[in-house]
């Protein structure tokens, strides 16, 4: 479970998607992401396979449908 | 007739149609006002003053001839500049986008215009609409028309501001984060978040593709149903329409009587300002007057929820932006290049488990509310707050400010659920505050119901500012 964001995976994932930092910016981008990784990563939630993104219109439209 | 300005969208159009009042005559009565407005506001981003007495006199023309074009024959409107028109500017309240013409015209505007209506002008935003508050560096942010040293909530900053100063009788806005809700919510009107899927976001600037929707800001909620009845429904532009069904009238005037309504035991009561909590009692005790069935509702953690929109809206916004962020990043303003930017460190596995957990967090979600037709809940913790205390740009302290002002936002865009923020009370300060009423996927004419009993029982949403 991911504690906190290391500034150094936040450089390396910007650098990978060509998007430069500002001086500092890894260390900021750190901390205001810090919160929805480990909050999400905390829930450990396990997803069934054949769970897609297309699976919340099914759940929508069932509701709809009821 | 007395000032056509002080008219709801259903009477004005009603005025128009009777031939009670000339679309010019009401044309030329908004635009004196915004004349007055606009300096002490900043609600516009242009005024097209010249096209809208145009299309008035056509309309009064076909009226003569007998020609109604639709349920909004002659209204005169204004939208987020973020719809696009063709041939027209549409700057998203950026720098980046100074002087864009739009390619297309996006169809929500289509279908109003096919309604009858026509447009006054386009409305100021937040830049690229990625922003709670109303703050905005390259246009000057929009003030609260009820107190201008308050922000307005944003991103739909010049909606809520011009509806909320009597400038149009409704707006469009668009709702990624709160962005109809909270401007709602602190100018003291009405505004519905549609479902996800219900209204095409064809040719309106994206932000993010899992979590935009289209949605009026007016003064009713059957104002609110009047534009969405317009809009709603499928478009081969977009595919998330598909099967959308059309707006029911019928569903929308349903009494409450029998309707159960969900009140949390969780989160959306926690650590409210006192105006706020009182508010909530007493729609609470208005509903019940109404016959509506009120229970406790234990929702599944919303904290929990929130995260998974955070990550999915902030991969898709950088997405988006990946270009400019990369050649242009000095032309945006810092608070919202810095959250662009954030964008960009959540890892590929992260934002696809947030993607594919939407479905089963839905589920559990409507396992939760059981039978409700609708969670009643605040919009937010407290009325509006300053400009000047809120005015936090890139700095540290700007993610905490932001989300303490979308705290109780992001569940509804995550789970692509409907909303309607209705004006439910006044602070001790003289500053409105609104509540939401949560509905089930597509059921958004409930909300509507719910939201046009709760009004013919309360007044809030006829009171209006005095010009500042």
């Amino acid at each position: 479970m991911a504690k906190d964001v290391a500034p150094e995976r936040v450089a390396a994932v910007a650098a990978a998607a060509r998007i430069p930092l500002p001086r500092d910016g890894a260390a900021r981008i750190a901390r205001a992401v810090t919160m929805p990784v480990t909050r999400f990563a905390a829930a450990n939630i396990a997803l069934d396979m054949e769970v897609e993104p297309a699976t919340f219109v099914a759940v929508q439209r069932k509701d709809a449908q009821s | 007739m007395s000032d056509p300005a002080e008219l709801s969208l259903t009477d004005l159009a009603s005025a128009i149609r009777r031939r009670k009042v000339s679309s010019a005559e009401v044309t030329k009565a908004l635009l004196a006002r915004i004349k007055k407005w606009q300096p002490k506001i900043n609600a516009f981003a242009r005024v097209e003053a010249e096209d809208a007495m145009k299309a008035a006199r056509a309309a009064d023309r076909a009226l003569a001839n007998g020609k109604i074009r639709g349920p909004l024959h002659g209204v005169p409107l204004a939208h987020k500049d973020m719809y696009y028109v063709k041939g027209k500017l549409s700057e998203c309240g950026s720098k980046i986008r100074k002087g864009w013409i739009a390619p297309a015209t996006a169809t929500a505007l289509v279908k109003l215009e096919a309604a009858g209506a026509f447009r006054l002008g386009a409305l100021n935003m937040v830049e690229f609409a990625f922003g709670p508050t109303g703050h905005n560096v390259h246009t000057g942010h929009v003030r609260n028309p009820w107190m201008p040293a308050h922000v307005t909530g944003g991103s739909s900053s010049g909606s809520g501001a011009a509806v909320g100063a009597r400038l149009v009788p409704a707006a469009l806005g668009s709702d990624t984060g709160g962005s109809i809700r909270l401007p709602a919510h602190f100018c003291g009107v009405t505004g519905l978040k549609t479902t996800n899927g219900r209204v095409s976001r064809a040719n309106a600037m994206p932000l993010s593709f899992t979590l935009d929707t289209v949605g009026p800001l007016a003064r009713t909620a059957e104002d609110c149903a009047l534009i969405a009845a317009a809009t709603a429904g499928p478009d081969p532009l977009d595919p998330t329409t598909d099967g959308a069904p059309a707006w029911d009238s019928q569903a929308a005037k349903r009494a409450p009587r029998g309707m159960t309504i969900g009140i949390p035991k969780s989160f959306y009561v926690d650590d409210l300002e006192r105006d706020v909590d009182q508010a909530l009692d007493d729609a609470i005790a208005t509903f019940r007057k109404l016959g509506a069935r009120i229970v406790q509702v234990d929702l599944p953690d919303q904290t929990l929820v929130s995260a998974a929109a955070l990550i999915v809206i902030a991969v898709e916004a950088a997405s988006y932006h990946a270009p400019w962020l990369r050649g242009r990043a000095k032309d945006y303003g810092e608070q919202v290049r810095n959250r662009l930017i954030n964008g960009t460190a959540y890892s590929g596995i992260e934002y696809l488990e947030a993607l594919r957990w939407r479905g089963p967090a839905l589920a559990a979600h409507l396992a939760a509310i059981g039978q409700c037709d609708a969670i009643l809940v605040p919009t937010a913790r407290s009325a509006a707050p300053t400009i000047a205390e809120t005015d936090v740009g890139g700095g540290a302290n700007a993610e905490a400010v932001i989300l303490g002002v979308t705290r109780f936002m992001r569940p509804v865009n995550y789970l692509g659920l409907p909303a309607l923020t209705v004006p439910a009370a006044f602070s001790k300060g003289g500053l409105p505050i609104g509540l939401q009423l949560i509905g089930r996927p597509f059921r958004d004419e409930t909300l509507i119901a719910l939201g046009a009993a709760f009004q013919n029982e309360t007044d809030y949403h006829t009171r209006a500012p005095a010009l500042p």
